[in-house]
Protein backbone atom coordinates (compact mmCIF):
# COMPACT_ATOMS: atom_id res chain seq x y z
CA UNK A 1 0.00 0.00 0.00
CA UNK A 2 1.45 3.41 -0.99
CA UNK A 3 1.94 6.18 1.55
CA UNK A 4 -0.87 8.06 -0.14
CA UNK A 5 -3.27 5.10 0.25
CA UNK A 6 -2.23 4.74 3.88
CA UNK A 7 -3.00 8.42 4.47
CA UNK A 8 -6.42 8.14 2.84
CA UNK A 9 -7.16 5.14 5.03
CA UNK A 10 -6.27 7.08 8.14
CA UNK A 11 -8.32 10.18 7.32
CA UNK A 12 -11.40 9.01 9.27
CA UNK A 13 -9.19 8.42 12.32
CA UNK A 14 -7.73 11.89 11.89
CA UNK A 15 -11.14 13.51 11.49
CA UNK A 16 -12.38 11.71 14.59
CA UNK A 17 -9.45 13.15 16.55
CA UNK A 18 -8.04 9.72 17.23
CA UNK A 19 -4.64 10.01 15.57
CA UNK A 20 -1.95 11.20 17.96
CA UNK A 21 1.81 11.52 18.12
CA UNK A 22 4.00 10.73 15.14
CA UNK A 23 1.10 9.33 13.08
CA UNK A 24 -0.70 12.62 13.37
CA UNK A 25 2.38 14.69 12.59
CA UNK A 26 3.07 12.56 9.53
CA UNK A 27 -0.47 13.04 8.31
CA UNK A 28 -0.28 16.78 8.99
CA UNK A 29 2.89 16.96 6.90
CA UNK A 30 1.26 15.03 4.07
CA UNK A 31 -1.84 17.23 4.16
CA UNK A 32 0.31 20.34 3.85
CA UNK A 33 1.42 19.23 0.43
CA UNK A 34 -1.50 17.18 -0.88
CA UNK A 35 -4.59 18.99 -2.06
CA UNK A 36 -6.40 15.74 -2.87
CA UNK A 37 -6.05 14.48 0.68
CA UNK A 38 -7.08 17.83 2.15
CA UNK A 39 -10.20 17.77 0.00
CA UNK A 40 -10.93 14.21 1.03
CA UNK A 41 -10.48 15.10 4.71
CA UNK A 42 -13.00 17.92 4.32
CA UNK A 43 -15.44 15.45 2.74
CA UNK A 44 -14.90 12.95 5.57
CA UNK A 45 -15.74 15.70 8.03
CA UNK A 46 -18.86 16.37 5.98
CA UNK A 47 -19.78 12.67 6.28
CA UNK A 48 -19.29 12.89 10.02
CA UNK A 49 -21.47 15.98 10.14
CA UNK A 50 -24.26 13.92 8.61
CA UNK A 51 -23.87 11.46 11.45
CA UNK A 52 -24.30 14.36 13.85
CA UNK A 53 -27.52 15.35 12.09
CA UNK A 54 -28.99 11.94 12.83
CA UNK A 55 -29.35 13.02 16.45
CA UNK A 56 -32.62 14.36 17.73
CA UNK A 57 -33.36 15.50 21.22
CA UNK A 58 -34.98 18.17 23.35
CA UNK A 59 -34.66 21.85 22.51
CA UNK A 60 -32.11 23.77 24.57
CA UNK A 61 -33.65 25.46 27.60
CA UNK A 62 -34.79 29.06 27.13
CA UNK A 63 -32.22 30.28 29.65
CA UNK A 64 -29.42 29.23 27.27
CA UNK A 65 -30.43 31.84 24.73
CA UNK A 66 -30.48 34.60 27.33
CA UNK A 67 -27.15 33.41 28.73
CA UNK A 68 -25.57 33.66 25.28
CA UNK A 69 -27.01 37.10 24.57
CA UNK A 70 -25.84 38.34 27.99
CA UNK A 71 -22.34 37.03 27.30
CA UNK A 72 -22.25 38.68 23.88
CA UNK A 73 -23.41 41.98 25.38
CA UNK A 74 -20.48 41.84 27.82
CA UNK A 75 -17.90 41.23 25.11
CA UNK A 76 -15.79 44.38 24.99
CA UNK A 77 -13.17 43.17 22.59
CA UNK A 78 -14.99 43.80 19.32
CA UNK A 79 -15.11 47.52 19.90
CA UNK A 80 -11.61 47.61 21.29
CA UNK A 81 -10.12 45.51 18.55
CA UNK A 82 -11.79 47.20 15.65
CA UNK A 83 -11.69 50.83 16.64
CA UNK A 84 -8.21 52.03 15.76
CA UNK A 85 -8.63 55.38 14.12
CA UNK A 86 -7.38 58.05 16.51
CA UNK A 87 -5.35 60.71 14.75
CA UNK A 88 -1.95 61.54 16.18
CA UNK A 89 -2.33 64.97 17.64
CA UNK A 90 -2.32 66.63 21.02
CA UNK A 91 -5.49 68.62 20.68
CA UNK A 92 -7.57 66.17 22.67
CA UNK A 93 -10.79 68.17 22.67
CA UNK A 94 -10.70 68.24 18.89
CA UNK A 95 -10.01 64.53 19.02
CA UNK A 96 -13.04 64.09 21.27
CA UNK A 97 -15.28 65.69 18.69
CA UNK A 98 -13.88 63.39 16.06
CA UNK A 99 -14.18 60.40 18.39
CA UNK A 100 -17.83 61.13 19.04
CA UNK A 101 -18.47 61.27 15.30
CA UNK A 102 -16.38 58.14 14.79
CA UNK A 103 -18.38 56.38 17.49
CA UNK A 104 -21.57 56.69 15.48
CA UNK A 105 -19.80 55.21 12.46
CA UNK A 106 -18.20 52.50 14.58
CA UNK A 107 -21.55 51.36 15.90
CA UNK A 108 -22.95 51.02 12.40
CA UNK A 109 -19.84 49.17 11.27
CA UNK A 110 -20.18 46.99 14.32
CA UNK A 111 -23.58 45.87 13.03
CA UNK A 112 -22.10 44.62 9.80
CA UNK A 113 -18.81 43.14 11.10
CA UNK A 114 -15.73 42.72 8.97
CA UNK A 115 -15.90 39.04 8.36
CA UNK A 116 -16.52 38.13 4.76
CA UNK A 117 -17.57 34.55 5.26
CA UNK A 118 -20.46 35.29 7.57
CA UNK A 119 -21.11 38.72 6.18
CA UNK A 120 -24.50 37.92 4.74
CA UNK A 121 -25.81 36.04 7.75
CA UNK A 122 -24.43 38.38 10.39
CA UNK A 123 -25.40 41.49 8.45
CA UNK A 124 -28.96 40.31 8.08
CA UNK A 125 -29.15 39.75 11.82
CA UNK A 126 -27.52 42.96 12.89
CA UNK A 127 -28.98 45.25 10.29
CA UNK A 128 -32.39 44.99 11.94
CA UNK A 129 -33.88 48.42 12.18
CA UNK A 130 -34.47 48.15 15.93
CA UNK A 131 -30.83 47.41 16.45
CA UNK A 132 -29.80 50.41 14.39
CA UNK A 133 -32.10 52.61 16.40
CA UNK A 134 -30.44 51.35 19.56
CA UNK A 135 -27.00 52.15 18.17
CA UNK A 136 -28.01 55.70 17.26
CA UNK A 137 -29.33 56.20 20.77
CA UNK A 138 -26.03 54.95 22.17
CA UNK A 139 -24.08 57.32 19.93
CA UNK A 140 -26.20 60.26 21.11
CA UNK A 141 -25.74 59.20 24.72
CA UNK A 142 -22.00 59.02 24.18
CA UNK A 143 -21.88 62.52 22.70
CA UNK A 144 -23.83 63.88 25.68
CA UNK A 145 -21.46 62.14 28.12
CA UNK A 146 -18.33 63.43 26.41
CA UNK A 147 -19.48 67.02 26.66
CA UNK A 148 -20.71 66.61 30.24
CA UNK A 149 -19.09 68.59 33.05
CA UNK A 150 -19.00 65.34 35.05
CA UNK A 151 -16.44 63.75 32.69
CA UNK A 152 -13.17 62.88 34.47
CA UNK A 153 -9.94 62.93 32.43
CA UNK A 154 -7.06 60.47 32.80
CA UNK A 155 -3.71 60.89 31.04
CA UNK A 156 -1.53 57.77 30.92
CA UNK A 157 2.18 58.44 30.42
CA UNK A 158 5.06 55.97 29.98
CA UNK A 159 8.78 56.25 30.70
CA UNK A 160 10.75 59.14 29.15
CA UNK A 161 11.83 57.53 25.94
CA UNK A 162 10.88 59.19 22.69
CA UNK A 163 8.47 58.81 21.02
CA UNK A 164 6.48 58.92 24.22
CA UNK A 165 3.36 56.75 24.31
CA UNK A 166 0.32 58.48 25.68
CA UNK A 167 -3.15 57.34 26.62
CA UNK A 168 -6.12 59.52 27.43
CA UNK A 169 -9.15 58.06 29.19
CA UNK A 170 -12.31 60.12 29.55
CA UNK A 171 -14.60 58.38 31.98
CA UNK A 172 -18.07 59.14 33.31
CA UNK A 173 -18.60 57.03 36.40
CA UNK A 174 -22.35 57.59 36.66
CA UNK A 175 -23.17 55.67 33.49
CA UNK A 176 -19.89 53.77 32.96
CA UNK A 177 -19.08 55.64 29.75
CA UNK A 178 -15.47 55.62 28.61
CA UNK A 179 -13.56 56.90 25.61
CA UNK A 180 -9.90 55.93 25.46
CA UNK A 181 -7.45 57.40 22.99
CA UNK A 182 -3.85 56.27 22.67
CA UNK A 183 -0.98 57.58 20.60
CA UNK A 184 2.67 56.72 19.93
CA UNK A 185 2.10 53.18 21.12
CA UNK A 186 4.81 50.71 20.21
CA UNK A 187 3.81 47.90 17.83
CA UNK A 188 3.38 44.48 19.41
CA UNK A 189 4.25 40.97 18.25
CA UNK A 190 1.39 39.03 16.64
CA UNK A 191 0.70 36.98 19.75
CA UNK A 192 0.45 40.01 22.08
CA UNK A 193 -2.14 42.73 22.59
CA UNK A 194 -2.58 45.77 24.79
CA UNK A 195 -5.30 45.48 27.41
CA UNK A 196 -6.81 48.48 29.20
CA UNK A 197 -7.90 48.06 32.82
CA UNK A 198 -10.04 50.09 35.15
CA UNK A 199 -8.56 49.74 38.64
CA UNK A 200 -11.43 50.47 41.02
CA UNK A 201 -11.04 52.01 44.47
CA UNK A 202 -12.01 48.61 45.81
CA UNK A 203 -12.02 45.24 44.12
CA UNK A 204 -10.20 43.55 41.27
CA UNK A 205 -9.13 45.26 38.02
CA UNK A 206 -11.91 45.38 35.44
CA UNK A 207 -10.89 44.51 31.85
CA UNK A 208 -12.02 47.39 29.66
CA UNK A 209 -10.87 46.39 26.20
CA UNK A 210 -8.13 45.12 23.93
CA UNK A 211 -6.35 47.15 21.31
CA UNK A 212 -3.52 47.07 18.86
CA UNK A 213 -2.21 50.39 17.58
CA UNK A 214 -2.50 51.23 13.91
CA UNK A 215 0.51 52.01 11.72
CA UNK A 216 0.90 55.44 13.30
CA UNK A 217 0.76 54.04 16.83
CA UNK A 218 -2.78 55.22 17.57
CA UNK A 219 -5.79 53.34 18.90
CA UNK A 220 -9.16 54.03 20.49
CA UNK A 221 -11.62 52.17 22.64
CA UNK A 222 -15.06 53.68 22.49
CA UNK A 223 -17.76 52.98 25.05
CA UNK A 224 -16.84 49.46 26.16
CA UNK A 225 -19.02 47.56 28.62
CA UNK A 226 -18.26 48.96 32.07
CA UNK A 227 -20.71 48.65 34.95
CA UNK A 228 -22.19 52.02 35.92
CA UNK A 229 -21.07 53.64 39.15
CA UNK A 230 -17.57 52.12 39.50
CA UNK A 231 -15.20 54.66 41.05
CA UNK A 232 -11.87 54.50 39.20
CA UNK A 233 -8.66 54.77 41.17
CA UNK A 234 -6.55 54.46 38.05
CA UNK A 235 -6.61 53.26 34.50
CA UNK A 236 -3.73 51.02 33.45
CA UNK A 237 -2.43 49.24 30.36
CA UNK A 238 -0.75 45.83 30.33
CA UNK A 239 0.55 43.64 27.52
CA UNK A 240 -1.37 40.38 27.37
CA UNK A 241 -1.68 37.29 25.16
CA UNK A 242 -3.57 38.17 21.98
CA UNK A 243 -6.90 36.81 23.21
CA UNK A 244 -6.70 39.08 26.27
CA UNK A 245 -6.83 38.11 29.93
CA UNK A 246 -9.58 38.25 32.55
CA UNK A 247 -6.99 39.59 35.05
CA UNK A 248 -3.63 41.32 34.40
CA UNK A 249 -0.78 38.87 33.92
CA UNK A 250 1.98 41.46 33.55
CA UNK A 251 2.95 44.69 35.27
CA UNK A 252 1.28 47.81 33.85
CA UNK A 253 3.34 49.65 31.28
CA UNK A 254 1.17 52.77 31.59
CA UNK A 255 -1.15 53.98 34.32
CA UNK A 256 -2.83 57.13 35.50
CA UNK A 257 -5.05 58.41 38.29
CA UNK A 258 -7.73 61.01 37.53
CA UNK A 259 -6.51 64.55 37.09
CA UNK A 260 -7.62 67.02 39.74
CA UNK B 1 -26.51 36.08 16.13
CA UNK B 2 -30.02 35.72 17.56
CA UNK B 3 -31.23 34.39 14.21
CA UNK B 4 -28.32 31.98 13.92
CA UNK B 5 -29.07 30.78 17.41
CA UNK B 6 -32.77 30.26 16.62
CA UNK B 7 -31.84 28.29 13.53
CA UNK B 8 -29.00 26.10 14.75
CA UNK B 9 -29.08 25.89 18.55
CA UNK B 10 -31.22 22.74 18.39
CA UNK B 11 -28.66 20.73 16.44
CA UNK B 12 -25.73 22.06 18.49
CA UNK B 13 -27.47 21.25 21.77
CA UNK B 14 -28.66 17.84 20.54
CA UNK B 15 -25.15 16.79 19.46
CA UNK B 16 -23.58 18.02 22.69
CA UNK B 17 -26.25 16.26 24.76
CA UNK B 18 -25.86 13.04 22.78
CA UNK B 19 -22.11 13.02 23.45
CA UNK B 20 -22.09 14.25 27.03
CA UNK B 21 -25.41 12.91 28.33
CA UNK B 22 -25.67 15.84 30.71
CA UNK B 23 -27.88 18.86 30.11
CA UNK B 24 -25.68 21.29 32.04
CA UNK B 25 -22.54 20.30 30.17
CA UNK B 26 -24.45 20.40 26.87
CA UNK B 27 -25.60 23.95 27.66
CA UNK B 28 -21.98 24.93 28.33
CA UNK B 29 -20.89 23.56 24.95
CA UNK B 30 -23.81 25.32 23.25
CA UNK B 31 -22.69 28.58 24.82
CA UNK B 32 -19.05 28.01 23.95
CA UNK B 33 -19.69 27.13 20.30
CA UNK B 34 -21.85 30.19 19.61
CA UNK B 35 -19.49 32.49 21.48
CA UNK B 36 -16.60 31.15 19.40
CA UNK B 37 -18.59 31.88 16.27
CA UNK B 38 -19.35 35.39 17.52
CA UNK B 39 -15.74 36.11 18.42
CA UNK B 40 -14.21 34.50 15.39
CA UNK B 41 -16.76 34.39 12.54
CA UNK B 42 -14.04 34.12 9.90
CA UNK B 43 -13.29 30.63 11.26
CA UNK B 44 -16.24 29.36 9.26
CA UNK B 45 -15.59 29.28 5.54
CA UNK B 46 -18.91 29.67 3.78
CA UNK B 47 -17.40 28.60 0.49
CA UNK B 48 -16.59 25.12 1.82
CA UNK B 49 -19.93 23.90 3.05
CA UNK B 50 -22.94 24.56 5.15
CA UNK B 51 -22.89 26.32 8.49
CA UNK B 52 -24.90 23.62 10.29
CA UNK B 53 -22.42 20.97 9.16
CA UNK B 54 -19.50 23.03 10.43
CA UNK B 55 -21.27 23.73 13.71
CA UNK B 56 -22.07 20.04 14.13
CA UNK B 57 -18.42 19.05 13.67
CA UNK B 58 -17.10 21.78 15.96
CA UNK B 59 -19.69 20.85 18.60
CA UNK B 60 -18.95 17.14 18.47
CA UNK B 61 -15.20 17.74 18.71
CA UNK B 62 -15.55 20.10 21.66
CA UNK B 63 -17.94 17.75 23.46
CA UNK B 64 -15.57 14.82 22.95
CA UNK B 65 -12.68 16.92 24.28
CA UNK B 66 -14.75 17.59 27.39
CA UNK B 67 -15.77 13.95 27.69
CA UNK B 68 -12.17 12.83 27.50
CA UNK B 69 -11.00 15.74 29.64
CA UNK B 70 -8.75 17.02 26.87
CA UNK B 71 -7.86 20.54 25.96
CA UNK B 72 -9.54 21.73 22.75
CA UNK B 73 -7.78 19.86 19.99
CA UNK B 74 -7.30 22.46 17.30
CA UNK B 75 -8.10 25.96 16.25
CA UNK B 76 -11.57 25.98 14.80
CA UNK B 77 -10.20 27.87 11.80
CA UNK B 78 -8.36 24.68 10.85
CA UNK B 79 -11.55 22.66 10.69
CA UNK B 80 -12.89 22.87 7.17
CA UNK B 81 -15.99 20.79 6.49
CA UNK B 82 -17.09 20.12 2.96
CA UNK B 83 -20.78 19.60 2.47
CA UNK B 84 -22.78 20.29 -0.61
CA UNK B 85 -24.49 23.55 0.42
CA UNK B 86 -27.59 22.54 -1.52
CA UNK B 87 -28.06 19.42 0.55
CA UNK B 88 -28.55 21.43 3.70
CA UNK B 89 -30.46 24.37 2.30
CA UNK B 90 -33.57 25.37 4.16
CA UNK B 91 -35.86 23.70 1.63
CA UNK B 92 -33.91 20.43 1.60
CA UNK B 93 -33.27 20.18 5.32
CA UNK B 94 -36.11 17.91 6.25
CA UNK B 95 -35.51 15.57 3.30
CA UNK B 96 -31.78 15.44 4.09
CA UNK B 97 -32.46 14.39 7.68
CA UNK B 98 -34.74 11.60 6.45
CA UNK B 99 -32.03 10.39 4.07
CA UNK B 100 -29.42 10.31 6.82
CA UNK B 101 -31.64 8.43 9.23
CA UNK B 102 -32.71 5.95 6.54
CA UNK B 103 -29.08 5.43 5.60
CA UNK B 104 -28.12 4.74 9.21
CA UNK B 105 -31.02 2.41 9.86
CA UNK B 106 -30.17 0.52 6.66
CA UNK B 107 -26.60 -0.18 7.80
CA UNK B 108 -25.62 -3.49 9.37
CA UNK B 109 -26.02 -3.08 13.13
CA UNK B 110 -22.33 -3.72 13.87
CA UNK B 111 -21.27 -1.09 11.35
CA UNK B 112 -23.64 1.50 12.78
CA UNK B 113 -22.61 0.67 16.33
CA UNK B 114 -18.89 1.05 15.55
CA UNK B 115 -19.54 4.38 13.86
CA UNK B 116 -21.63 5.68 16.75
CA UNK B 117 -19.14 4.49 19.38
CA UNK B 118 -16.31 6.31 17.60
CA UNK B 119 -18.27 9.45 16.88
CA UNK B 120 -20.56 9.98 19.85
CA UNK B 121 -18.62 8.21 22.58
CA UNK B 122 -15.18 9.26 21.39
CA UNK B 123 -13.85 5.72 21.68
CA UNK B 124 -10.69 4.85 19.79
CA UNK B 125 -10.66 1.96 17.36
CA UNK B 126 -8.67 -0.04 19.87
CA UNK B 127 -11.19 0.68 22.62
CA UNK B 128 -14.05 -0.34 20.33
CA UNK B 129 -12.22 -3.52 19.38
CA UNK B 130 -11.63 -4.33 23.06
CA UNK B 131 -15.25 -3.63 23.90
CA UNK B 132 -16.78 -5.62 21.06
CA UNK B 133 -14.17 -8.37 20.89
CA UNK B 134 -13.74 -7.79 17.15
CA UNK B 135 -10.34 -7.41 15.41
CA UNK B 136 -8.97 -3.88 15.06
CA UNK B 137 -8.91 -4.09 11.28
CA UNK B 138 -12.59 -5.04 11.25
CA UNK B 139 -13.48 -1.98 13.32
CA UNK B 140 -11.56 0.31 10.97
CA UNK B 141 -13.31 -1.22 7.98
CA UNK B 142 -16.73 -0.87 9.58
CA UNK B 143 -16.17 2.81 10.29
CA UNK B 144 -14.86 3.55 6.81
CA UNK B 145 -17.70 1.62 5.22
CA UNK B 146 -20.25 3.37 7.42
CA UNK B 147 -18.99 6.79 6.38
CA UNK B 148 -18.97 5.70 2.77
CA UNK B 149 -22.60 4.60 3.08
CA UNK B 150 -23.57 7.97 4.49
CA UNK B 151 -21.82 9.75 1.62
CA UNK B 152 -23.56 7.58 -0.94
CA UNK B 153 -26.94 8.58 0.48
CA UNK B 154 -26.38 11.96 -1.19
CA UNK B 155 -24.20 10.85 -4.09
CA UNK B 156 -25.69 7.54 -5.20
Amino acid sequence: MSEHDQIIENLPLYALGELQGEDRLALDRHLDGCTDCRNELEKVRGDLAMLAFSVSGPEPPLRSRQRLMDAIAKEPRHLGRNAQSAPTRRNWWRVLELAAAAAAVAFVLFAVRENKNLEREIASVQAESANQQQQLLQANELLTSLTSTEAEHFTLVAAKSPPQPQGKAIYVRRNGTLVFLASNMAPLPEQKIYELWLIPKTGAPIPVGLFKPNASGSATIVKPQIPAGVEAKTFAITIEPREGSPAPTTQPIMAAAPQA
Amino acid sequence: MAQLYERYSSIVYAVALRVLGDTGAAEDVLQEVFLQLWRNPQAYDEGRGSLPAWLAVITRNRAIDLLRKRKPDANIEDVVVYCDPNVFGKAEWSGALDKIRRSLSGMPAQQRTALEMAYFEGLTHMEIAAKTGDPLGTIKTRIRSGLSTLRKAFNP
